[in-house]
């Protein structure tokens, strides 16, 4: 019993990647929809009433970008009103509401993204790529907060002992610019003492393993077969052509046949698939807990 | 059966006239526990990397090096970085990776080890170092004596034969250092775990080992027992000043044979062989000075509004020409208390005057100008330049006028220095504004015993020319020996203040070596020097006692 956030950092990702896939590389009106609602509805899960300001952001966004294009585009049949001499046409309207919720629902999934893959999820995934992506990566992660403090360091000590004379602007940069290059200095000489360490240890001295924190199991290789089954029904209905759409000169947006039909509620289940496992979590959780 | 055999190693540094290591040969046996002194620059760490084929220096070499009888050259790449292990002097720069799991496990993944071996060793060398409670934090998290362990039991991880150890403690405040040498106590008991160490700190590690090593300019001076190779150098103060207290008590009073080395072996040792009939040293009447130099009242300080208060209401003055001494655990708020004192914390509720003025009033950073300074806990943050000259010059210090000599370091990088000469250095950096009052933060950490007396007698010449010391320090002894006055803190307050000697002989713990053997038998005595003339007064008994 595991909440979707639980599952193996590979699962997740390939998951979040079929997803966001789609809804970027398809720009079909009814899967953008049912990304959009997806997303924010996994948001919401996820987060509850938190992060308002988010919401209020994301869509403030929507509204700039879904009105931007009617006003930059004059292709379309159904002129609205004109500006300026310029038509304002329906087509571009909803072509930019679209691409709004396009826009949109991907970034919902990403903030989604980030919340879920912390950074040791992310560097089980590059290591399952290669081990030695995984150890750069782990390095950086560590070095740059470590810099930072360095030089909040190095800039307190610098002030105490009088080295910044005048409160004015100009000493004060001239002052980072010391630090900045000392801090330099001292990268290079840690780096000395960490390859030290590093060899010290065997680095280098064959094949690397990576212990890796996460098991995949059945259930994973559950999630993973459903996700690429769901995917790969959806993509064949937009390579066939069952999902197609025009906007310019007139809207056209067809789902055909069985394959059209399909293809869409196979995106939509893809969609949902982590809400239903949530949910499904959720509620036997309050059951369990009912018997203790 | 002897797992390691030096034979007449020499070794020179390229483009370097005198040889680093001249002649030296010894064997360890498994299960022996070794360390290894000496003064900085006599060779110490040259010869520890020497035993570890990694990091071995570039250089002219002759002798050889056995390791459980074969030459080192001749391991394979993986067993020489697995059987011996090392563990370096810095605690931060050790460390590779941004999670404590994952350094753990970076040894073994360099070797290939499967992953279910990797997981079942790391989470025993968690669980055996108590490491499991910090297990997923980052390492940025960690204090500097839980990173020196976890890079202790990162290369313990590898099982190692032999555990090689180049100044471990030297950057860490006298308790987390206890902790790391009990540490190692306990995995050379436990595991009969074969240990090479070097190290200045030898009050606490010359009564576990087995075998003491002495090396001088290179050479190896002396090698056996602890208790024959002090008595050995009696006579050479320079290298005995770091010993325990007991053993510097028995040499300065001019005994030979086997020197008590431990707390209670030096008790013995006074009360079997000499009187208590003088009992304590006429008393030396310390009045605090009537101008304040630093004054702080019912100061609230807390990093963050929703945290917890790291000072909590103090109440603290130092009169003008004092030096004065800020002892405590960590966490207790010394160094904050220090930071707010210097202007660079503010305080949200209570007053912090500087020579009766408040910090406020001293604007456009004039406080920093001929009046305050403040000398960090980590001196390598006050360098910005790639030669002590222009550090200097920048700051337009002048050597001459200096209290101590550093003429023969100005053309040096400054991060080459031992840890003595930067503190040097950066004191002298500090000087460079004549500050009246002097705040300084930990200034022995990383010092040999040398360089600690030193760092005393420059803090005597600074309190003759008027200025004002305040030190932050864990270093008992240290404060014991340099400072007019003490202060506990406990807490976020301090609990108790007064002149060393009657400070040190009231508490029971957070006291001296001496202080501690001393106790109900004489009164007052805080330093070697005041027991052995206690022990001189009373002369010593004509024939020890037969039990």
């Amino acid at each position: 019993m595991r909440r979707f956030s639980e599952f193996d950092p590979v699962a997740v990702t390939v998951w979040f990647f079929s997803v966001t896939g789609v809804a970027m590389f398809c720009g079909h009106p009814l899967l953008m929809a049912i990304s959009l609602a997806g997303a924010v509805l996994f948001f919401v899960v996820r987060n509850g009433t938190k992060h308002v300001r988010s919401h209020i952001f994301f869509f403030l966004l929507f509204a700039v970008l879904a009105l931007a294009n009617p006003l930059i585009s004059h292709n379309g049949a159904t002129v609205l009103f004109v500006i300026n001499d310029r038509p304002v046409t329906l087509e571009a309207l909803l072509y930019g509401v679209n691409s709004a919720a396009m826009i949109v629902g991907v970034l919902y999934w990403f903030r989604s993204l980030t919340q879920i893959m912390t950074s040791e999820k992310v560097l089980c995934v590059a290591g399952t790529l290669s081990p030695k992506l995984a150890l750069v990566l782990s390095m950086a992660l560590r070095s740059v907060p470590m810099f930072a403090r360095r030089a909040k360091q190095v800039s307190d000590s610098q002030k105490a002992m009088g080295l910044y004379s005048e409160d004015n602007i100009i000493d004060d940069i001239r002052g980072h610019m010391r630090v900045f290059s000392i801090i330099s200095t001292w990268a290079l000489e840690n780096g000395i003492i960490t390859a030290d360490s590093m060899a010290a240890r065997g680095y280098g001295t064959g094949r690397r393993t990576q212990l890796r924190r996460f098991r995949f199991t059945a259930v994973d290789a559950v999630l993973v077969l459903v996700t690429l089954a769901l995917l790969a029904v959806t993509a064949a209905a937009i390579a066939a052509d069952s999902l197609a759409f025009t906007f310019y000169p007139r809207i056209d947006i067809t789902v055909n046949g069985a394959l059209g039909i399909c293809g869409a509620a196979a995106y939509g289940a893809l969609v949902l698939l982590p809400i239903f496992i949530e949910t499904e979590v959720s509620l036997r959780w309050r059951y369990l807990q009912s018997k203790i | 059966m002897e797992i390691l055999a030096v034979e007449n190693l020499s070794f020179t540094y390229p483009n370097c006239g005198a040889p680093a290591l001249r002649d030296v040969s010894f064997t360890l046996e498994k299960g022996e526990f070794a360390v290894l002194c000496g003064a900085t620059g006599s060779g110490k760490s040259t010869l520890l990397r020497m035993l570890k084929r990694e990091l071995t220096p570039l250089g002219e070499r002759s002798g050889r090096i056995l390791f459980c009888g074969r030459e080192l050259s001749e391991l394979a790449d993986r067993d020489s970085a697995a059987k011996i292990g090392f563990v370096m002097q810095q605690p931060e720069q050790q460390i590779v990776t941004d999670k404590v799991w994952h350094e753990l496990a970076f040894g073994l993944e360099n070797l290939g080890v499967p992953q279910s071996e990797i997981a079942r060793r790391t989470a025993e060398m968690a669980s055996y170092f108590g490491i499991g409670e910090w297990y997923d934090r980052d390492v940025a998290e960690l204090s500097g004596g839980q990173k020196q362990l976890l890079n202790l039991a990162a290369v313990l991880v590898m099982q190692p034969d032999i555990l090689i150890l180049d100044e471990p403690t030297a950057q860490l405040d006298p308790i987390a250092a206890s902790d790391f040498i009990a540490a190692l106590k306990r995995l050379n008991q436990d595991m009969s775990l074969t240990m090479i160490m070097a190290e200045h700190r030898l009050e606490e590690v010359v009564p576990i080992c087995d075998r003491l090593m002495v090396m001088e300019k290179g050479s190896l001076l002396a090698n056996g027992a602890p208790e024959r190779v002090i008595t050995q150098l009696s006579g050479r103060d320079k290298l005995l000043s770091g010993m325990p207290a007991a053993a510097r008590l028995y040499t300065e009073l001019g005994e030979s044979g086997d020197c008590p080395l431990t707390v209670r072996e030096g008790r013995r040792y006074i009360e079997e062989n000499y009187s208590c009939e003088v009992r304590r040293l006429p008393a030396e009447d310390y009045a605090v000075p009537d101008a304040p130099a630093l004054t702080l009242s019912d100061v609230w300080f807390r990093y963050d509004r929703y945290s917890r208060d790291v000072i909590k209401g103090l109440d603290l003055e130092v009169g003008a020409g004092e030096i004065f001494c800020i002892l405590g655990g960590n966490g207790s708020g010394k160094t904050t208390t220090l930071n707010a004192a210097a202007g660079l914390l503010k305080p949200y509720k209570g007053s912090v005057r500087v020579f009766g003025k408040k910090l406020k009033e001293y604007r456009n950073r004039s406080l920093y100008r001929e009046c305050l300074a403040l000398l960090p806990q980590d001196v390598q943050t006050t360098f910005l330049h790639n030669s002590v000259r222009e550090e200097l010059d920048e700051c337009g210090a002048d050597v001459k006028t200096l209290p101590y000599d550093i003429s023969h370091l100005l053309e040096k990088h400054p991060y080459d220095l031992s840890g003595g000469e930067q503190q040097l250095v950066a004191l002298a950096k500090v000087l460079a504004s004549k500050p009246k009052l002097l705040l300084l933060d930990e200034p022995t950490k990383g010092l040999d015993a040398n360089a600690k007396a030193e760092m005393t007698a420059i803090l005597r010449r600074l309190k003759a020319d008027g200025v004002t010391t305040v030190i932050v320090t864990h270093d008992v002894e240290f404060a014991a020996d340099c400072s007019d006055r003490c202060a506990m803190f406990f807490g976020g307050q301090v609990v108790s203040v007064g002149a060393p000697r009657e400070f040190f002989s009231c508490s029971s713990f957070y006291t001296t070596a001496v202080s501690r053997m001393t106790r109900g038998f004489y009164e007052g005595a805080v330093t070697v020097a005041q027991a052995a003339e206690l022990c001189r007064r009373n002369g010593k008994k004509e024939a020890p006692p037969c039990l």
